[in-house]
């Protein structure tokens, strides 16, 4: 058990690509950390310098309190689990799962000893005596586990472990991983690209966008107040609903206009957001599909702000409603907004309206079917604001 | 790559190997440049640089031009017949036909046999005798009454190497036949379908979707074909022995080292070899490993 | 045949999996041609083997010109006795020479192919390309120097100077075999063994050599073929005749013209059994060692 300090790390490989810049992260002791991103954002080459199978190009590793960048894979105290499990293929799962032991060199007893203990607490009892190609992906990814857990390291490294599963065993197996972490009591890194593993997972997300760290933060935190247009975009599905907008005085109070809609701004909101100097300035402004509501739906009045929707398409999704209706104001067109969303700046609609598409989340079995014109209430309490140049929240 | 301490165990196992081939390859090759730089002429060895005076010896001696002319002809009809032959039996069988295996095997089981043995038979086939003492391949013809196409085979003036190029021939369709067979079989099938249903006909299909796939394969094959026919020897020794009519460089290296003593004129010869497969195989090298860096 | 004219085994050829083709009438008529073609050609290659075979059961009184081609009257083992009588010592200095030439240059290869592709140094492709073009070299160019090489170091004369030249020579393609096929080896097995806490030899003896077999099979299986066939490092090396590896011994007694044919076809066709014998036999195992990745293009 060890903490994991990343001082300024980098990596430039040989052609000269930088996959990782200027990192600087702290990950506590048992604490699980989950590393997110976009494909090539770096956190698998981050998550690689620490194990030591990646040569540090710049900055310092510190794992309990040594500095490691100097040192070898093998003495660090730490074990991997591999995306595609790296289990070795001739090998019986009591074999792969003790390899490491018998490297070491332990009495056969107590290598028969741990494997047990480590299959039992794995659910692994009934398969020690076979090979992985008879085995599940399920299974395959409980020895690769096993075979981490049994050495005790002083940390865990975890590279996208759930992505060769099923959707509902990866499920299932994220609250196994979780709660055996929690019951090891192991500091563990987790490396993936699913925003969803990320939220449910860890203690804290730090979110990476092309080598650079983003945010990083509990999931709450991160979710309710992303720090950049990357994170807003890229936290939470359906995406955050974004559209440019503007800030204008009105009566003593501060109302964002988009398009033709106008919603006023609560007092707590402009001063948390440090609304006051962005007026007659554009802005980008975010609201989740979540705090978009259906016409009468919550108990308040929708006089602060609503949109008025034609819904074009409906999506239902049977735990509830999304409703997919155009806004006459410009579409955010940021490079991070892109990068978050998957698409590429080129991106436009094939056919029909060129503006902003928000999508709002509604019960289940509301009443509200295609081409019907109706309110959609905007949750003021629930808006974010950014800055469209440095693509910054507001508060920056 | 700083860390020598996982990288150097490996560098420490291959090490012996590169000694040897830096020695028994590279050594011996830059060994056999001098010593057809000198005046090793005779039982006597000696080591005083002659310039390229061997090799001018070479230019004039006349055996020399014929050997070459032989090695072009053999080399022509060799690469030729191997790559015809080669294409059309995996032709014939890259849709898939019962018995693929079979057919396989015997197309390739001459890669089994040593040149010599095969020399042996294919001596006796190409015997020159004509009309009533005609045997092998003659009497064949006779039989069929094709008897026009006997002729004197690997002793023939014109046509000697060309004959002599048919057990070659033999011997390595099969593996021609392999290598474009995998070629066929690595276009996708879907490439075919989608031409298909653009309207094009099977021959289209072919000529404007499969055959293009092909032409790596033929110029790997054209390639190493072409270093097995300069390099040949086993062959001509044991269907032509020594004889001037058949002979080779590759051959006469032999006879000039083993018989005459002339070592620098025989080191020229093997050096002329080597540049010849040089001008093969260092294009086709980079060519490949490159690629290879690219996937 | 395969000897010393280095050609890189024959890549794995994919089974069709859907049989298509043109439309439903040419495809009878056409079929029928492939077959007919397909066989005609299978004559081609096998009348030499019908020749082989049929004439060296002959009764030397057969083996007359006219007479080529036709079935034996009298089926007579007399050649085969003879040829065994001059060629069995050869066979013997062959089995000799083969077996510990293979596996020495099969287990060298797989050390370097395994090095080469998976525990790589700074020029491992460097290296590598240096070891091929050892592969194509005429080896004329080298038998001298390599025979002085032999009587300067004292090298035991005869089979052993043979064996330590195609373990020499067969670094190349042994190591182009096994590296092609551990290229197949995902990486991160190499990084979990190193996690494990595994050196180099460690992983190589504990995780790759135990998946190998594929390797080793293709690997041994051409090795044998060609050291077997070998026929111009033997000339070169061996001066001896009682030395002599078979395939040498087989041109000397063949070469005169004077030797009788189903004496010649006898002793052609005993030297090619042993290799023909792993054909048939093995066969299947090295294409199917192929098709694991022994050789990719």
């Amino acid at each position: 058990m060890a903490e994991i300090v990343l001082e300024h790390l980098a990596k430039r490989f040989p052609n000269g690509f930088e996959a990782v810049k200027d990192l600087s992260l702290e990950i506590g002791d048992e604490e699980l950390l989950v590393l997110v991103g976009p494909s090539g954002c770096g956190k698998t080459t981050a998550l690689r310098m620490i194990a030591g199978l990646e040569d540090i190009s710049g900055g310092d590793l510190y794992i309990g309190g040594r500095r490691m960048n100097d040192v070898l894979e093998r003495d660090r105290d730490i074990a991997m689990v591999f995306q595609n499990y790296a289990l070795y293929p001739h090998m019986t799962v009591a074999q792969n799962i003790g390899f490491s032991l018998k490297l070491a060199r332990r009495s056969r007893s107590e290598i028969r000893e741990r494997v047990k203990e480590t299959a039992r607490l794995l659910g692994l009892e009934n398969l020690l005596d076979r090979r992985p190609k008879q085995l599940s992906g399920g299974q395959r990814q409980r020895v690769a586990m096993g075979r981490a857990i049994i050495r005790e390291p002083q940390a865990f490294l975890m590279d996208e472990p759930l992505s060769n599963l099923d959707a509902q065993l990866r499920v299932h197996m994220r609250g196994e991983i979780e709660a055996l972490q929690k019951r090891l009591g192991v500091t563990t890194v987790y490396v993936t690209h699913d925003q969803v593993e990320a939220m449910t997972m860890g203690d804290r997300i730090a979110i990476l966008r092309d080598g650079v760290l983003q945010q990083v933060g509990e999931p709450d935190e991160v979710y309710d107040r992303p720090a950049n247009l990357f994170v807003a975009g890229f936290i939470g599905s359906p995406p955050m609903n974004l559209a440019q907008a503007t800030v204008e005085a009105r009566n003593g109070t501060l109302v964002t206009r988009v398009g033709n809609t106008e919603i006023s701004v609560p007092d707590e909101v402009a001063r948390e957001q440090r609304l006051e100097r962005w007026r007659d300035k554009p802005v980008v402004v975010g609201i989740r599909p979540e705090d978009l509501h259906a016409p009468g739906q919550d108990g308040r009045s929708s006089t602060l702000g609503a949109f008025e929707a034609t819904v074009d398409r409906i999506e239902a999704l049977g735990s509830n409603l999304l409703i997919h209706f155009p806004v006459d104001a410009p579409r955010a067109e940021t490079a991070g907004v892109a990068a978050a969303t998957g698409g590429g700046l080129e991106d436009v609609p094939l056919i029909g309206h060129q503006g902003a598409w928000f999508c709002a989340a509604f019960e289940p079995r509301s009443a509200v079917r295609v081409g019907d014109r109706i309110d959609v209430a905007v949750d003021v309490r629930r808006l974010h604001f950014f800055d469209p140049q440095n693509e910054t929240t507001t508060r920056a | 790559m700083r860390n020598i301490r996982r990288w150097g165990p490996g560098l420490l196992l291959v090490s012996p190997s590169i000694v040897l081939v830096a020695v028994f390859v590279y050594g011996l090759i830059g060994w056999n440049v001098r010593v057809s730089l000198s005046d090793w002429r005779t039982a006597v060895q000696s080591s005083k640089w002659a310039g390229f005076a061997a090799y001018r010896d070479l230019n004039a001696d006349l055996a020399w031009s014929e050997n070459v002319h032989h090695l072009l002809g053999f080399t022509v009809t060799f690469i030729v017949g191997a790559l015809l032959i080669g294409l059309t039996l995996a032709f014939l069988l890259e849709k898939g036909v019962r018995g693929e295996g079979f057919f396989r095997s015997v197309y390739l089981f001459p890669m089994a046999i040593s040149f010599i043995a095969a020399g042996v038979v294919w001596r006796w086939l190409m015997n020159p005798a004509p009309g009533d003492r005609s045997t092998g391949l003659n009497v064949v013809f006779e039989k069929l009454h094709v008897g026009f196409l006997a002729n004197q085979w690997y002793l023939g003036l014109d046509w000697g190497m060309s004959a002599m190029a048919m057990p070659a021939i033999w011997a390595l369709s099969g593996y021609v036949m392999a290598l474009y067979l995998a070629g066929f079989r690595g276009v996708p099938e879907e490439l075919r379908e989608a031409a298909r249903m653009d309207g094009a006909s099977e021959w289209r299909v072919y000529r404007h979707v499969v055959f293009p796939h092909l032409r790596p394969v033929t110029l790997s094959a054209l390639i190493i074909l072409g270093h097995i026919s300069i390099k040949v020897f086993d062959l001509i020794v044991a269907i032509g022995g020594k004889q001037l009519v058949t002979q080779t460089p590759a051959v006469y290296m032999w006879i000039l080292i083993y018989d005459a003593r002339d070592y620098a004129k025989g080191a020229a010869i093997a050096t002329l070899l080597l540049v010849g497969i040089s001008l093969l195989i260092i294009p086709y090298l980079i060519y490949t490993v490159r690629s290879e860096q690219r996937v | 045949m395969t000897s010393t004219t280095a050609v890189p085994p024959a890549p794995p050829i994919p089974a069709r999996t859907r049989l298509r083709g043109g439309r439903r009438v040419q495809r009878t008529s056409g079929r029928l041609f492939k077959y007919a073609a397909l066989a005609f050609f299978a004559v081609l290659v096998l009348m030499p083997v019908y020749v082989l075979v049929v004439t060296s059961f002959k009764d030397v009184a057969e083996t007359d010109p006219s007479h080529a081609w036709s079935w034996p009257h009298v089926w007579t083992t007399a050649a085969w006795h003879q040829a065994w009588d001059q060629l069995s010592p050869n066979l013997a200095n062959s089995f000799r020479l083969v077996i510990p030439a293979t596996i020495i240059s099969t287990i060298l290869g797989s050390l370097n192919g395994f090095v080469l592709s998976k525990w790589r140094f700074p020029g491992a492709d460097i290296v590598f390309t240096f070891f091929l073009f050892g592969m194509f070299i005429p080896y004329q160019a080298v038998m001298i120097p390599l025979t002085q090489l032999f009587t300067d170091a004292n090298f035991p004369e005869g089979i052993p100077r043979l064996v330590f030249a195609h373990v020499v020579y067969g670094i190349p393609i042994t190591a182009l075999i096994f590296r092609s096929y551990y290229a197949t080896i995902p990486q991160d097995l190499m990084e979990a063994a190193r996690m494990d806490r595994a050196g180099m030899l460690r992983t190589y003896w504990s995780v790759v050599l135990p998946i190998s077999a594929p390797a080793f099979v293709v690997t041994a299986i051409w090795q044998f073929t060609s050291i077997w066939n070998d026929f111009l490092f033997a000339v070169f090396i061996i001066n001896d005749p009682a030395k002599w590896p078979v395939t040498v011994a087989l041109n000397n007694t063949t070469g005169s013209f004077v030797t009788p044919y189903n004496l010649q076809m006898s002793a052609a066709l005993l030297a090619s059994l042993p290799t023909l014998a792993v054909y048939v036999i093995l066969g299947r195992y090295f294409i199917r060692g192929l098709m694991a990745g022994a050789l990719k293009g």
